[in-house]
């Protein structure tokens, strides 16, 4: 079996608990950012290669379908980065801390202390959204 | 109770691919998993092919993944697995050679790379007989001495299944078990090993391992520890 079926296969088929689905989160979140980073790159390249369509590149940027991807990329930053510091603790200064319990807790603290950061801002942003694109709440 | 089995069939002589077989059965709410895969060898179908040796845990021949979690199959009841639908599949990560049946010699290799016995060329206690060692420094390495070699942790382990020549789990616990024993003296060696690209630091701490170890042993926390000592270079 090839690596890659193999891991896809282990990935979406093996039925691990909360340690395995904080990995396959923390790994979708960590390609959202880097795809977004990628993709930050190239628009402010334009500033030196095509300045000219900067202005065009903004206003993709104020679209609907980018503004619910920026939503959606906060979440990326806010859970991969909390779950990076959990990780960090516990490998670096708390190895005991590895049990079973402690580690299905601390995943799920680390998913709502993720959660309770991104929905305040989740709720600005769609705001935003409702209020430039749709004219919604007097825009 | 009556129960639907669903078993991998794989013969790569005669197979183009994988196929699943199922029965039906009544069975014991208290009857193993390999109890069950036994019945299909005496009732159903003699051809079904695993490894049993000991079945009561202790050999770790039989580990395979039961609706999509590794266990060892002597070790797991039918009704703790809360479902009358039980699918039985190979461990994850290594290459089938029949049925049930994977080749575990990529997972030994591993196993040997990491100095897996004690080494200890100092001359002999001046009685010449042994190298005493405290309760606290024994216990210090306690935990890991219970690894059976089943493969249930590293078939579980998701930097395992995207590259096979990580040394995984079970060959870190093994690492585990003589670097913090006080008698041995190529503690360093064996972190210089793990301290390399396929080494510990391919640990990504799904803990899909310790959820997996028959012997409940705290692998993740181990696999830290080890990291810890190449990080300092002390063993403590």
């Amino acid at each position: 079996m090839s690596s890659i079926k193999t891991t896809l296969t282990g990935y979406v088929g093996y039925r691990g608990r909360e340690g395995h689905w904080a990995f396959l989160l923390h790994r979708i979140t960590g390609l959202g950012v880097v795809l977004f980073l990628a993709i930050h790159i190239v628009d402010t390249s334009f500033v030196y290669f095509a300045p000219h369509l900067y202005e065009e590149i903004l206003n993709v940027y104020r679209s609907t379908l980018f503004g619910l991807g920026e939503i959606a990329l906060v979440f990326c930053l806010f859970f991969h980065g909390v779950n990076g510091l959990r990780i960090a603790y516990l490998d670096m200064f708390a190895p005991k801390d590895w049990t079973i319990d402690k580690t299905r807790r601390s995943a799920m603290i680390a998913l709502i202390v993720a959660l309770v950061m991104w929905i305040p801002s989740a709720g600005y942003m769609a705001y935003n959204i409702l209020y430039h694109n749709f004219g919604l709440f007097g825009g | 109770m009556q129960i639907k089995l669903r078993v991998f069939r794989f013969d790569p002589e005669r197979d183009q691919k994988p196929r699943f077989d199922t029965f039906m059965m009544d069975v014991d709410p208290n009857d193993r998993v390999l109890d069950l895969l036994e019945y299909v060898k005496a009732d159903f179908d003699s051809t079904l092919a695993l490894r049993r040796s000991c079945a009561h845990g202790v050999c770790g021949s039989d580990a395979m993944r039961v609706n999509g979690r590794n266990y060892l199959a002597c070790k797991v009841l039918v009704k703790n697995l809360g479902t009358d639908q039980i699918t039985v599949e190979p461990i994850l990560g290594l290459k089938v050679i029949k049925d049930l049946i994977v080749d575990m010699k990529p997972f030994f290799d591993h196993y040997r790379s990491v100095l897996p016995y004690l080494i200890n060329d100092d001359p002999l206690p001046a009685d010449g007989k042994e190298r005493l060692q405290s309760p606290e420094q024994q216990l210090r390495f306690e935990d890991t001495t219970k690894c059976i070699l089943c493969a249930a942790c590293t078939t579980s382990c998701p930097s395992f299944w995207s590259d096979a020549n990580y040394v995984g789990p079970a060959a870190i616990v093994n690492a585990h078990r003589f670097i913090f024993d006080s008698r041995d003296k190529a503690g360093g060696k064996r972190l210089n090993i793990l301290n390399e690209q396929f080494g510990v630091w391919r640990c990504r701490t799904a803990f899909n391992c310790t959820e997996a170890c028959p012997r409940d042993i705290h692998i993740t926390q181990a696999i830290a520890e080890v990291k810890r000592a190449v990080n300092t270079g002390r063993i403590e």
